[in-house]
């Protein structure tokens, strides 16, 4: 029976093709997820200091960073001085420049990875668009976090306050206070918010002593806390713990920022795509791109200008 | 025979949505079929729809408590009886929406009045106690100020609670077939077209047969054959707005209710079954005073109001916020495709089950409701 209410219809051989070749990306994110488990084992406050540690060791060479270094060097540099201003002073804004974006999903993967993204959550899809008809045909990619938008359609819709804007512009939930209404994913006008059903990765694969190596361990990393909003949220089997449940979205990687570490998809970026600054560091590369004339935002008739800028 | 039929009916209904209950309540929210794109499903469908009947039937009561209605003189009891058990109906099925329905109490204890969701949570809870207090009211026979203060006060509630649920679509800017300002002003007209329905079901059949019966049913008819063609009217200009607008999301969500997948169910039922067949049957006088017929007519009226519900809420989240964003990923609850899932019928079903045999069990316990001599007076 079809289903009511399809738009397009079931996915080809194509999609079926592409969808596996996503699924193989996935499982080769978690095999190398697994490596850093021993990692993540160790206490969060040990975890919390090692990082510091690494801040505080970034060379002098990288934080006086001058205008020819490599882009991932200047937003580190950018990243130290914005972060010795008070939080009130800073406003982060994320550059995508889509002629860089070369459709490869490791923004999305390292996005899943780094906040340990259960099924059916994402923070930042990576949306293609084919444009004319063959053989004239051209494909464009647009990543997709959330545009922590300055005037946030989903902050007025929830009922308990369960998400604001913060003072860094970053549009928070606090996932303990949230009852899971959704009416804030029905209200974002990009789609940027999914619910968390409470799946694992692990949880529907097979299981065969002596014959498959990693299940357990695996599906341990996926129900090991994460560490959103810099608190721990683990996910134990049999309770219905936030941020299961809950409405999750993409934070610009905040626990990440507090350590002086660039977000995930930034780092991960292959081609420098995805830029993230301080725009009101006029020195900021962030700052600089934003004032070019071939940037635009999602959906800005809307109004409710985001924080996420394209350079087209 | 007609109401031990409606006990069967209503108690295999139930046992129906045992199933349902058990899997929501005890396995979660996994066995659902709306998601992160599809945002709502079924259920709030329902809510809306119990939710207009409860608000519905308010309205008919004032006749009787408030505007002292002499033709609709003691029926007052049943639609306030209708309204109390439809209400819990409709905050079950919205509460088994809810990621974490057991921190529903933040609503009352840290709410945004600024949502509609927070004003209709406490909303509901006030109008609760004001259908509570009205029957209290009744049962004592102190048909004076108090009762005429709750009644005046539940009628301005049952109004802008109908019109609150248009504004919690209608608030989405990003939904451009729920952002318009008629949807808030269509609502008390769809609630109060519901409670004209369900009188029609209570009149009609659960009260003896008498000459006022008929004249009672004569008048809700034509109530309800105007109602109609006010809702065909709002019907009408929702459609021809958005398909002359252009705007691509708004046509989009039109055409899928007129041509999509489940296009039969706007043109069977709730055109054909929910207006067209009440309207032309209800315009012939013998079927207007045949009290099983307008009965009957009254749940064709009510299966067509719950497709039209439907038709508000899922058709326009079947569109996607981006292009491309129905391929961006895959994973469970990420479709722009919703058909509700078995437990989603199930819990449908058992509460349409439970708020049936909740009202039988009232008008053979409740002593106000057993008193027949004042409705055939």
């Amino acid at each position: 029976m079809a289903p009511p209410f399809t738009k397009h219809p079931k996915a080809s051989e194509d999609n079926g093709r592409r969808n596996f070749l996503r699924m193989l990306v996935g499982a080769t994110g978690a095999a190398a997820a697994l490596q850093v488990l021993d990692a993540l084992e160790a206490a969060p406050e040990q975890v919390a200091e090692s990082l510091s540690q690494t801040v505080a060791n970034i060379p002098q060479s990288v934080t006086d960073a001058g205008p020819n270094a490599d882009v991932l060097i200047r937003m580190q540099a950018d990243l130290a001085r914005a972060l010795k201003k008070q939080p009130g002073e800073r406003r982060w804004v994320m550059v995508i420049d889509l002629r860089k974006c070369v459709g490869c999903h490791a923004c999305t993967i390292a996005c899943v990875a780094e906040n340990k993204l259960p099924p059916g959550v994402v923070y930042r899809p990576v949306l293609e668009e084919e444009i004319g008809a063959y053989p004239n045909v051209a494909r464009r990619f647009i990543p997709r976090p959330c545009m922590q938008c300055e005037r946030p359609p989903c902050v007025p819709v929830c009922p308990v306050n369960a998400t604001y804007t913060n003072e860094e512009g970053i549009v928070e939930v606090n996932y303990n206070q949230c009852i899971g209404c959704r009416a804030c994913l029905t209200a974002c006008p990009y789609g940027a918010r999914t619910s968390d059903f409470g799946y694992t990765y692990a949880e529907e694969t097979p299981s065969a002593d002596g014959l498959i190596f990693g299940r357990d361990r695996a599906e341990a990393y996926e129900r090991a806390a994460s560490y959103e909003y810099g608190q721990p949220w683990s996910r134990p089997p049999g309770k219905h713990l936030s941020p299961m449940g809950n409405a999750r979205k993409c934070h610009f990687c905040q626990h990440r920022l507090k350590q002086g570490m660039l977000p995930q998809c930034v780092t991960t970026c292959i081609g420098r795509a995805t830029l993230f600054g301080d725009a009101n560091d006029p020195d900021s590369v962030v700052a600089q791109l934003i004032k070019l004339p071939n940037v635009m935002r999602l959906k800005e008739e809307l109004g409710t200008q985001p924080r996420v800028y394209y350079i087209v | 025979m007609l109401k031990k039929t409606l006990y069967a009916l209503g108690a295999v209904a139930v046992l129906l949505g045992l199933y349902g209950f058990y899997s929501r309540l005890f396995i979660g929210e996994r066995d659902v079929n709306y998601g992160s794109y599809v945002t709502w499903g079924l259920w709030v469908a329902m809510y809306l729809f119990f939710a207009g009947i409860a608000t519905g039937a308010f309205m008919l009561a004032t006749l009787d408590y408030l505007f002292n209605i002499r033709l609709f003189k003691g029926t007052g009891r049943y639609a306030l009886w209708v309204a109390l058990v439809t209400m819990p109906a409709a905050l079950i099925t919205i509460a088994f929406d809810l990621g974490h329905m057991e921190r529903v109490w933040k609503v009352y204890l840290n709410p945004n009045f600024g949502a509609p969701m927070a004003q209709l949570v406490w909303g509901y809870t006030l109008f609760v106690l004001v259908i509570v207090v009205a029957l209290i009211l009744a049962m004592r026979r102190l048909d004076g100020l108090a009762m005429k203060l709750a009644m005046g006060i539940g009628l301005f509630m049952a109004i802008f609670l109908s019109g609150g649920v248009g504004a919690l679509l209608g608030v989405n800017a990003s939904r451009p077939g729920w952002h318009n300002g008629m949807l808030p002003a269509q609502f008390p007209i769809f609630s109060l077209t519901s409670g004209v329905a369900v009188m029609m079901i209570v009149i009609g059949w659960f009260t003896p047969e008498s000459a006022i019966r008929s004249q009672r049913l004569r008048m809700l008819s034509i109530a309800m054959v105007v109602l109609i063609l006010v809702k065909a009217y709002y019907l009408w200009t929702d459609f021809s707005l958005a398909i002359y607008s252009g705007v691509p999301d708004a046509v989009e969500g039109v055409n899928l209710i007129l041509f999509g997948p489940y296009a039969w169910a706007f043109w069977g039922l709730q055109l054909l079954l929910g207006m067209l067949i009440p309207l032309f049957a209800l315009l012939v006088p013998r079927v207007s005073r045949n009290a099983f017929l307008v009965g009957l007519i009254g749940v064709c009226v009510l299966i067509g109001f719950a497709v039209a519900r439907s038709n508000i809420i899922f058709p326009a989240l079947a569109i996607p916020e981006l292009k491309g964003l129905i391929d961006a990923f895959h994973g469970p609850h990420l479709n722009f495709n919703y058909a509700p899932s078995l437990m989603e019928w199930s819990v449908t079903v058992g509460v349409v089950g439970l708020s049936t045999l909740a009202f039988l069990v009232g008008t053979d316990l409740v002593p106000l409701l057993k008193q027949t001599s004042e409705v055939t007076r």
